[in-house]
C-alpha cells in the first residue's frame, strides 16, 4: 500500500486502499477480518484526518442513510484528497453543494433532476448515447491495434455524451481534462487544484451569461431558464458550480468505470460470454460492476451529535469514513459477493453511495456502462488483453480508482446494428 | 399492499421510477416523485418493494395489507 505508508506518524492503522495488483478490483483483503470482528475502527487516513471506518452493510447504509446525524460538511473524499478547498474545516463555498445538507442541498438536487435522472429524459438520450459508442467502435476498427481502452475509447465516449449535453465544443476539451485529473489526484495541493478550476470556471461563467441572453436547448440553458422562473433564482456562481460539477463527473468518473468493467469482464470470461450471447443482461450487468468496483476510497462523513454505529459511541465533530466496497461484498447482503455475476437481479448495493448524496449523475452513468456493456462484447467477440494482466497498473492516491490504461486487441470489429434494430 | 411516499425528501433520483415505473413517475420541473398507483398490482409488488428498499432518501413506504 505504498499510497498510505507514506502516512505513518500516528499510532493508528492506515485506511486499507484498493489500486494495487493484489486487490485490482478491491476491497483490500483486510475488510474481510475487519467485518467479522472490527467493523468500526480507528484508522489514520492518507490526508492526515483520523476516522472511524465503518466496514459493514448495515452500518454503512445506517450513516448514508441518515444526514442528520452524519453531515456532508467536511467533503466526500477530504480524507483521500488535500485538494479541493485544502481540508476538512474550509467554508462551503457558493454552490459547493456535495458539502451541503437538509434543505440547502436538496435546491441544488432538484435543480440538477430534470437534466440528469430524470427517467423519461435518460430514455430519450438513449440513440445519442449509442450513436456515440458505435462511432467510436467504427473509429477503432481504423486504428493500428493495441489500442488503449481507457483513453481511446471510454473516455471519448463519456467526453462525447457530456459535451453534447452541455453543449461544448471538442476544442475546449483540454481545460476539462486538467480540471478533472486534478481533482481526483491525491497529489495536488490546494493551489494545484485552484488553479486548474480557475479557468474552468471563467469559462462556464462566460457560458452561463452568453447562454443567458441567448439560451439554446442544452443542459446549462435549460438550467439557466428554469432558475429564473423559481422564487430563490440561483446565482451564476452556482450555476458555473452545477455545470462543472456535471463536466468533471462526467469527464473521468465514468470513464474510469467503463474501463475498470470491462477489464474485470475481461478477467472474468465466463460473465463476458454471458453478456456477448445475451446483451439483455447488460442492465443487471451494469448495477453488478458498480457494486463490485464502486467507490473503492470510501466516503467521508462528520457526526454531528454523540451516538452510537453498531454499539461503537462515535462524538460530534469525529469523521466516519464508510467503505462501501467492503459493504457491497458483505455476506449480509449477498452470500457470494466476492464473485461478479453479471445476472444479479436484486439487492441495494452501495455502489452509487445511499442517502441524499447519491452519486447526482448515476443515471447518466448507468445509461453509458449499459450501452458499451451491450454493444461492445457483440461488436468485439474477440476483445482480449494485449499484455499480461500483471502489466496493467492501477491508479493510487486517487479519488476515482481502476486501471491508468487497459492496452486490447482483436481480430475482427463487426458492424454496428442498423439504428432501431 | 399501500405505497406511502414522503416526498418532502425526495432528490429526483429516478430510483423508483427505473424499477417500478407502473407505480412511480417523476415531476418535469424538478424530479421529484410521483406517486401512480398507491395500491399497485400483485404483480408490480416485488419491484414496488425494491424501489422502496433501493431508494436513496428513503422516501418510499410500503404497508403490506395480507
Amino acid at each position: 500500500m505504498t499510497a498510505v505508508s507514506e502516512h505513518q506518524a500516528g499510532a493508528l492503522p492506515p485506511l486499507p486502499l484498493p489500486g494495487e495488483q493484489k486487490c485490482p478490483f478491491g476491497p483490500p483483503p483486510e475488510y474481510e477480518d475487519l467485518r467479522a470482528g472490527q467493523p468500526v475502527i480507528r484508522v489514520s487516513c492518507p490526508t492526515g484526518v483520523d476516522a472511524w471506518l465503518v466496514s459493514r452493510y448495515a452500518d454503512v447504509r445506517q450513516v448514508l442513510g441518515d444526514p442528520e446525524l452524519f453531515s456532508n460538511r467536511a467533503g466526500v473524499a477530504a480524507h483521500i484528497l488535500l485538494g479541493f478547498g485544502g481540508g476538512t474545516d474550509v467554508p462551503v463555498s457558493e454552490g459547493e453543494f456535495p458539502r451541503m445538507d437538509g434543505a440547502e442541498h436538496l435546491r441544488f438536487r432538484r435543480h440538477m433532476a430534470p437534466e440528469v435522472s430524470n427517467i423519461k429524459r435518460i430514455n430519450q438520450l438513449r440513440p445519442l448515447v449509442q450513436g456515440i459508442v458505435d462511432r467510436q467502435l467504427d473509429a477503432l476498427a481504423a486504428t493500428t491495434q493495441p489500442v488503449d481502452l481507457y483513453a481511446d475509447f471510454a473516455r471519448p465516449v463519456t467526453t462525447a455524451v457530456i459535451a453534447e449535453l452541455l453543449d461544448v465544443p471538442e476544442a475546449d476539451q483540454p481545460l476539462f481534462k486538467r480540471a478533472a485529473e486534478s481533482l481526483s489526484a491525491g497529489g495536488s495541493s490546494a493551489t494545484d487544484v485552484a488553479a486548474a478550476l480557475q479557468p474552468l470556471f471563467e469559462y462556464l461563467y462566460m457560458t452561463v451569461v452568453t447562454r443567458r441572453a441567448a439560451p439554446g436547448e442544452d443542459v446549462i440553458s435549460r438550467m439557466i431558464v428554469r432558475s429564473d422562473q423559481t422564487d430563490q433564482p440561483f446565482t451564476d456562481m452556482e450555476l458555473v458550480t452545477m455545470a462543472a460539477a456535471l463536466l468533471i463527473a462526467g469527464y473521468d468518473t465514468t470513464a474510469s468505470l467503463i474501463s475498470h468493467g470491462v477489464l474485470a469482464l475481461l478477467e472474468h470470461p465466463q460473465e463476458l460470454e454471458r453478456l456477448r450471447e445475451d446483451p439483455s443482461l447488460a442492465g443487471t450487468a451494469t448495477e453488478e460492476l458498480v457494486r463490485y468496483l464502486g467507490v473503492g476510497g470510501g466516503l467521508l462523513r462528520e457526526v454531528t451529535q454523540d451516538t452510537e454505529i453498531a454499539g461503537q459511541p462515535v462524538k460530534a465533530g469525529d469523521y466516519v469514513v464508510v467503505a462501501v466496497q467492503s459493504a457491497n461484498r458483505d455476506g449480509a447482503l449477498y452470500a457470494d459477493g466476492d464473485r461478479l455475476d453479471v445476472g444479479r437481479t436484486s439487492g441495494a448495493h452501495l455502489g452509487f453511495g445511499h442517502g441524499p448524496h447519491q452519486c447526482v449523475g448515476q443515471q447518466l452513468a448507468r445509461l453509458e456502462l449499459t450501452t458499451v456493456l451491450a454493444t461492445l462484447p457483440r461488436r468485439i467477440p474477440s476483445l482480449r488483453l494485449a499484455v499480461p494482466f500483471d502489466e496493467i497498473r492501477f491508479k493510487v492516491n486517487s479519488s476515482v480508482l481502476g486501471p491508468v490504461a487497459v492496452p486490447v486487441a482483436w481480430d475482427e470489429i463487426v458492424p454496428a446494428l442498423e439504428s432501431g434494430a | 399492499m399501500r405505497v406511502e411516499i414522503h416526498a418532502d425528501r425526495c432528490i429526483g433520483s429516478g430510483v423508483c421510477v427505473l424499477l417500478a415505473p407502473e407505480v412511480f413517475d417523476q415531476r418535469d420541473d424538478d424530479g421529484v416523485v410521483v406517486l401512480l398507483d398507491e395500491h399497485p398490482d400483485a404483480r408490480h409488488h416485488e419491484s414496488a418493494h425494491d424501489a422502496a428498499t433501493r431508494c436513496p432518501a428513503l422516501v418510499i413506504e410500503i404497508h403490506d395489507e395480507g
